[in-house]
């Protein structure tokens, strides 16, 4: 059965390119536009992945991670973020709050299956 | 466009309004951390985006104002009226970003660096290593080479959603892996936590990847885990069945294995394999070291210009020389001595610059002989030597129309038909040989063929009846020769299309002349012909030697001088047939001040310049001999462009002129007239 992957994003560009892509690598995809609309999706059904972006409105990236790795049947999956090379300390923080990985903007469609691919078979 | 692009430029068109708005409030409360926030990353989105849909110059531009929100987000600096500017003016130029081709525009691309360089301005102010560059991503070695890894992870390591058995899946597509897992550290069932990781592992890789695509594969667990990675030699190891054995030997249940053991022990085999290596690498580093080329591109205009002002220099320094000569001013000696100095190396230098290689006419001649060749139906070699010779890019410009005359005449009469050759036992394909190489001060271009030559009979019968010699004149082979050079003489019997064009040989010599070169001939019956052209190198600056006749300043060409001595008027009146005997040697020699019919009283000790004509020296005896001097020359002008023994002028330090002998030909005139 595919896996299915939960993007976060409050760049709708961000969110359709990177869907397109996972799509197209043959993942169910859901999508949130920012971390409080993400944490509605963790209610039982299965997250195989989250991938999230670390700036957003409401609740952003870090907070979303952690409340996740707080849900039972979420503490284990696999959490990537989307970064800058620039964003050395929030790489930091984001691993302390529970992430596994992450990805560097701008990235093209192979990096990012790649990274993936590091986390999830 | 595709959609994604356009998608994110709608999006990005908002957010670039959303930040209008966000630093429009910023403007009212400075101090506002959320509104900070906001405009950090609405900068934060935009340089993302533009990175992931191609509009890198957004993402560029974002990159380091994006930073300095960052640093006043973090409380590390003051949100100032300056800045406020650069932003405003920076949300204006992302709209124009917004258009791929925006900078093709010149005004937009000039706003483009100003305001790059304003950010980055702030950035330095501020300090600290924020100007971050991209670093380019280290070329992949194309060598393999043989990493020892070892990995073991935290125990804690699956908390975070990582499963290591991924990792050392993607160790393996990088190259060609042998893992030992180590198990030691498993407890018994009781005390077993299925969530701990209690496995370590040490991997042989293989690979011709970087160190850095390794390092790529532990990224994420790299701060938690132990972690060694050390390249343990450049082959590979795994084919080599020996190293394999050591390494089985070596294999403990309880412990890693012993570096300090097996290095030494594949060193061994690294030194052989190294030798080879490095050959490889010093070939390599010759080879690039013949292919990098560092020159630019210069308009012809520029260095013309360049050309013109050290002239004028040369020209003042020349004065000032003088002035600190005349004036004996002791503080100025050095400097002007010091600026002597300099000026000759930039004229130099500069002269240097204006060459160069003749291969850039060759090029056009190989053009030529082939097409020629079909024409006539002749097969051609064309051979050429010291394509690499630089002359003066005037002088190839003034000598490109001779050099193909004298090509098409080798072509048209000089080279044989097959036929012909054949019966005169030649080789079928005929050859035409240009050679280029530098003699002294000049450039010497020989134009060979190994035709059929020049038919002396042939030459004084039409002579004759051109009216060029008396029936009855006894020439030499060499003065028959020269006759060819004179206007109005054409041997072709009939007017062919290639070398029938009105022009003889003897525009070939004025044209050549014109750039101070010479022109020779020599020829033999079924052997071939040969053209000798010299040149000098330069035509506008020459060092000279200033002497005096008379009244008058003179400058003669200082590579051609070889000695001077000074002389008694009366021994020059005793000489019997203008020869002179000095340090016992028999000078042939002309008395300038008779030649020039100059009748004001001589001085009694009169000075000999020793001048070199072809291989004899001959004396040039004048007044007086001033010193050297770095002479420009200027053309005396359409009215006295004949008189060949001088060939220019040039302006003195004092504002007079002096001429510019041609010693050669005053030697060649004076012995003709004698």
């Amino acid at each position: 059965m595919a896996k299915t992957i939960l993007i976060v994003d409050d760049s709708e560009s961000i969110r359709e390119v990177v869907s397109f892509t996972l799509e197209n690598a043959g993942y169910n995809i859901i999508v949130a536009i920012d971390g409080q609309d993400a944490i509605k999706h963790f209610d039982g059904q299965i997250i195989d992945l989250l991938l999230t972006d670390l700036h957003m409105p409401n609740m952003n990236g870090i907070e979303l991670i952690r409340e996740v790795r707080k849900i039972n049947d979420y503490t284990r999956i696999p959490i990537l973020f989307l970064t800058t090379e620039s964003q050395r300390d929030k790489k930091m923080e984001a691993k302390d709050a529970g992430a596994t990985g992450w990805i560097i903007k701008p990235f093209v469609p192979a990096k990012l299956l790649a990274a993936i691919n590091k986390v999830m078979r | 466009m595709d959609n994604f692009q356009k998608k994110f430029i709608e999006e990005a068109t908002d957010l670039i309004n959303d930040l209008e708005q966000a630093l429009l409030s910023l403007e009212k409360q400075p101090k506002d951390t959320e509104i900070v926030a906001s405009v950090f990353r609405i900068m934060h989105s935009l340089k993302g985006g533009g990175g992931m849909f191609g509009f890198d110059e957004i993402s560029n531009f974002t990159h380091n104002l994006e930073t300095i929100y960052d640093e006043i987000r973090n409380g590390n600096l003051l949100v100032t009226e300056e800045l406020l500017s650069i932003t405003f003016s920076s949300v204006d130029h992302l709209r124009n970003l917004l258009d791929p081709e925006a900078l093709k525009n010149e005004q937009i691309s000039k706003n483009h660096n100003i305001l790059l360089s304003k950010v980055e301005g702030i950035l330095k102010k501020h300090d600290k290593k924020i100007i971050e560059t991209q670093i380019p991503e280290t070329e992949k070695e194309e060598s393999v080479q043989t990493f020892y890894i070892y990995f073991g992870p935290n125990e804690s390591i699956m908390d975070n959603g990582t499963n290591p058995l991924y990792l050392l899946d993607e160790l393996n597509t990088i190259g060609n892996c042998n893992v030992y897992t180590r198990t030691q550290k498993i407890p018994l069932l009781s005390k077993f936590n299925f969530s701990k990781c209690y496995t370590s592992w040490e991997v042989f890789l293989v690979t011709k990847e970087p160190v850095a695509s390794i390092q790529d594969v532990f990224i994420f667990v790299e701060d938690e885990s132990e972690l060694e990675i050390s390249n343990i030699a450049n082959f590979d190891i795994l084919s080599e069945s020996e190293i394999l054995d050591k390494i089985e030997d070596l294999f403990d249940e309880k412990s890693h294995f012993d570096l300090s053991i097996l290095s030494p022990f594949i060193n061994n085999y690294e030194k052989e394999k190294k030798n080879k290596i490095d050959t490889v690498t010093e070939k390599l580093s010759t080879f690039t070291k013949e292919n990098v080329i560092s020159s630019i591109r210069v308009s012809s205009d520029k260095i013309d210009e360049l050309m013109n002002l050290v002239s004028e220099l040369v020209t003042s320094q020349a004065s000032l020389s003088l002035f600190v000569e005349e004036n004996k001013v002791q503080e100025l000696n050095q400097l002007a001595e010091n600026i002597e100095n300099i000026t000759r190396q930039l004229r130099d230098t500069a002269f240097n610059i204006s060459l160069i290689p003749i291969e850039t006419m060759l090029t056009r001649f190989h053009r030529l002989i082939r097409d020629l060749s079909t024409e006539f139906g002749k097969n051609i070699d064309f051979i050429t030597e010291g394509a690499e010779t630089e002359l003066d890019k005037t002088l190839i410009q003034g000598l490109t129309d001779p050099l193909m005359h004298i090509i098409r005449n080798s072509v048209d009469h000089g080279i044989e038909s097959e036929k012909e050759r054949v019966k005169l036992g030649k080789t079928l394909k005929g050859m035409i040989y240009l050679k280029a190489y530098y003699s002294g001060a000049n450039v010497v271009i020989k134009i060979q063929d190994d035709g059929k030559g020049i038919d002396l009979a042939k030459v004084r019968q039409k002579a004759i009846s051109k009216e060029l010699i008396q029936h009855d004149s006894k020439l030499t082979e060499r003065e028959l020769l020269d006759i060819i050079f004179l206007p109005g003489f054409s041997t072709a019997e009939n007017v062919t299309d290639v070398s029938g064009r009105g022009v003889g040989m003897d525009v070939v010599k004025r044209k050549i002349e014109e750039i101070r070169g010479t022109v020779e001939l020599d020829s033999k019956t079924n052997v071939g012909t040969t053209i000798t052209i010299k040149l000098p190198l330069t035509l506008s600056i020459i060092d000279g030697l200033l002497v005096m006749i008379g009244n008058t300043k003179y400058v003669m060409p200082l590579n051609l001088v070889n000695k001077i001595y000074a002389v008694n008027h009366q021994d020059f009146k005793k000489a019997y047939n203008n020869i002179i005997i000095i340090d016992g040697e028999q000078i042939p020699f002309y008395y300038l001040r008779d030649e020039f019919e100059i009748d004001t009283e001589p001085l009694e000790v009169e000075q000999m310049v020793i001048v070199k004509y072809e291989d004899k020296k001959i004396g040039l005896a004048v007044d007086d001999v001033i010193g050297e001097y770095q002479a420009v020359l200027k053309p005396l002008g359409k009215l006295y462009k004949n008189h060949e023994i001088i060939s220019g002028a040039t302006i003195l330090g004092d504002g007079t002129i002096a001429l510019v002998l041609d010693t050669n030909k005053i030697i060649h005139e004076f012995s003709f007239k004698n």
